[in-house]
């Protein structure tokens, strides 16, 4: 009897001990980020130093999709379900009003503090306030950017008219089949292209939730980008072009010009790139005192409002956008920073001299319309310009449906775009 | 004593009704709501203005007929190159065994790759048709540029896809049909055409009427092949039914729309079948005053 009261203590005694053990052990909070693949794979080390200097935060990343809409679809669908297992979203700056308004964000002024923004470079601050709160920080710049090839001309065009006169003279003296490749597939890279063609023309695609989109310099622009399949600048092909696309037929030296994003400069200098250290960048060409306009597309950090562990997940956030973390992105990874401080880095700056070209591409940026029914309004206009540019549809009547169409999104939004 | 069937049918029943009438109810109900990004992605009852806008959405109806060519195109190929395919892989050839494995690979590829495939296979100057057309010195064709070519490329790679399934069903039915009845027919000096409409045909039916309600039933909810090949361009000449879905749902965060989509889809599909079994019932009934 005695024995087996002894051994009860025992056991006692050890439960006690584990619960009080367990207890006193410092709590860890995990925090999970979602992220599309390739930044997954730059943040490794960032992530792992974290962890190495955080030991009260396990911070994991997901690895999502490669391509961009399949990290949307991703994200969302497990939002829907409610309880997402997520606390961060690497997200597109295009996204972002769409899941504000969604009520899947919480809104970061109260932990980021009223200066959040205050070391931005000029560019990378747009898109991330609306409606009057802060609903990301920006990890990467991302901007459209026109791609020439410096064996082929002294300067590059500036014009609509002289990236034309340069495209035809090259043409006809046969150095390159085509002048000019882009993005012009029904999606969402085809938007971007018409949105930095329409500043240039001097065109707007809202204005105080009013599309513009008939408007004599929308039309222009729409009849540009026809004329350019049209006249032979630009080939057939590019009514089903994405950004690969093109940069494989620049990148084989068959075109003079090329819009696309920073990323292709890095695979235009590769080691095995035919176009190696023939390339050069600058901003979109424009009509005389209308913008050079670079559509902005950076990738920033989002928290979800159904986070449990708020504070850790700011302290991510903080470490992954540092200047320290950016600096190391770009000279590991060729990635934009967004941080003027950056930007401004002695070293990085000797490492990677094209950053000032892209500091001043990014100052040119424009944001597509921060609208919840932004999606909408983006099908509708890449839709429509598509056909401009098979040739299926002029482009005066194809901008007048597009405007029509785009007043009725908005009307029938009730005005909250 | 009926209570009891009813019983042991129960597990049976719920499970259908979970899977198949639930959530049919539940986007019945959704078709009725204002459900989006716009209202918060709370539900707001709005009665019929769903189906309003779905009878006066030209892209509806657009995408409707995109889907029904689609489907009409690609699965009489599949079903006429499947017999064929099927016939000559019942023939007794040599290495036959490994022909039928290798006829079936295609299907066995997952949709998504097998389109990137393909969207190589199409592209406009590097892909391979491209470079034969220009080592012909012929002009290129346009497959995924052009609205009027892009939807029968579409038609190509499904009809390349997915001809082994119907291909191996036809197989199996053949197999079924008595070696006999063949010899019978050479005896009395049947032609081979007779042989193919009097014995294989007719026996193949409720094969050929499986592949075909298989197929169909794919080929109308089609999705992930267009999505990878074109995205629905150009011009919105390849979007499907399902796509347009998918686009309100995911993309637009409009899931009352979408519900209201998918039900139209579904009823346009249920109307397609309900008349392709009457006029079999009337083509039979006309065949059996012949006799």
């Amino acid at each position: 009897m005695a024995q087996r009261w002894r051994l009860l203590l025992v056991t006692f005694s050890v439960a006690v001990l584990l619960t009080v053990g367990a207890l006193a052990r410092p709590q860890i909070e995990p925090v999970s980020v979602l992220m599309p693949a390739p930044f997954a794979d730059a943040t490794t080390e960032l992530v792992s130093a974290f962890n190495r200097s955080h030991p009260r935060i396990a911070l994991s990343v997901t690895r999502g999709p490669l391509e961009t809409e399949a990290v949307s679809d991703l994200a969302i669908s497990s939002l829907l379900l409610g309880e997402s297992p997520y606390d961060l979203l690497l997200m597109d700056v295009s996204w972002t009003p769409k899941y504000a308004a969604a009520g899947w964000l919480e809104p970061l002024d109260r932990w980021l503090g009223p200066d959040a923004l205050g070391d931005l470079a000029p560019g990378a601050e747009l898109g991330n306030a609306f409606s009057g709160q802060l609903w990301r920080f920006p990890l990467v710049a991302d901007m459209g950017l026109l791609y020439w090839r410096t064996d082929l001309m002294a300067a590059p065009p500036r014009t609509p008219a002289e990236l034309v006169a340069i495209s035809r003279r090259l043409q006809r003296e046969g150095r390159v089949p085509w002048g000019y490749v882009w993005q012009g597939k029904q999606y969402e890279g085809l938007s971007c292209v018409v949105l930095e063609v329409l500043r240039g023309f001097g065109g707007h695609w809202l204005v105080k939730n009013q599309p513009q989109l008939d408007s004599p310099a929308a039309v222009a622009a729409a009849s540009w980008l026809q004329d350019l399949v049209r006249q032979g600048i630009t080939p057939e092909a590019v009514a089903n072009m994405g950004e690969p696309e093109a940069l494989q037929l620049f990148q084989a030296g068959d075109a003079a010009f090329m819009r696309n994003w920073p990323y292709a400069w890095a695979e235009l200098n590769k080691p095995d790139s035919p176009l190696r250290g023939k390339v050069a960048f600058t901003t979109m060409v424009s009509e005389e005192g209308e913008p050079h306009a670079a559509t902005q597309g950076s990738w920033g950090f989002s928290m979800l409002a159904g986070s449990q562990h708020k504070a850790a997940a700011v302290e991510v956030l903080r470490f992954l956008t540092s200047a320290e973390a950016q600096k190391q992105l770009n000279l590991r990874w060729g990635y934009t920073p967004t941080r003027l401080s950056v930007f401004e880095d002695p070293e990085l700056r000797a490492a990677n001299p094209v950053l000032t070209d892209l500091q001043q591409a990014l100052a040119a940026a424009v944001l597509r319309p921060l609208s919840p029914v932004y999606a909408q309004l983006s099908d509708l206009l890449y839709r429509d310009v598509n056909t401009v540019i098979t040739g299926d549809e002029s482009a005066p009547t194809a901008m007048r449906a597009l405007q029509s169409n785009s007043e009725r999104l908005l009307r029938s939004s009730g005005g909250q775009g | 004593m009926r209570w009891r069937l009813w019983l042991l049918m129960a597990p049976a029943l719920a499970l259908l009704l979970a899977i198949f009438a639930a959530p049919l109810l539940h986007y019945l109900w959704l078709s009725t709501q204002a459900q989006s990004v716009l209202t918060g992605l709370q539900p707001q009852p709005i009665r019929a203005q769903q189906w309003l806008r779905l009878w006066n959405d030209g892209r509806f109806w657009q995408d409707t007929w995109q889907t029904l060519r689609f489907s009409a195109a690609s699965v009489s190929l599949e079903m006429l190159l499947g017999l064929a395919v099927a016939l000559l892989l019942n023939q007794p050839l040599r290495g036959r065994g490994l022909l039928r494995t290798i006829s079936l690979l295609p299907w066995a590829l997952p949709t998504t790759v097998m389109a990137l495939g393909w969207r190589w296979i199409f592209n406009d100057p590097y892909g391979p048709i491209s470079r034969l057309l220009a080592g012909l010195e012929l002009p290129a064709i346009p497959f995924l540029s052009n609205p009027a070519l892009t939807w029968m490329a579409t038609v190509g790679a499904d009809t390349w896809k997915t001809t082994p399934f119907v291909a191996l069903l036809l197989l199996a039915g053949l197999q079924t049909i008595p070696a006999d009845l063949y010899e019978a027919a050479a005896l009395e000096g049947a032609t081979p055409w007779k042989t193919l409409r009097r014995i294989t045909l007719p026996l193949l039916t409720p094969y050929l009427l499986i592949a075909l309600l298989f197929r169909l039933a794919q080929a109308l909810g089609v999705f992930d092949l267009i999505q990878v090949l074109t995205g629905g361009g150009p011009a919105g000449s390849t979007e499907s039914l399902a796509l347009y879905a998918y686009l309100n749902a995911m993309r637009f965060l409009d899931f009352g729309y979408s519900a209201t989509l998918l039900l139209g889809s579904f009823a346009i599909l249920l109307i397609l079948c309900g008349a392709g079994a009457l006029i079999w019932r009337w083509s039979l009934r006309w065949q059996g005053s012949l006799r």
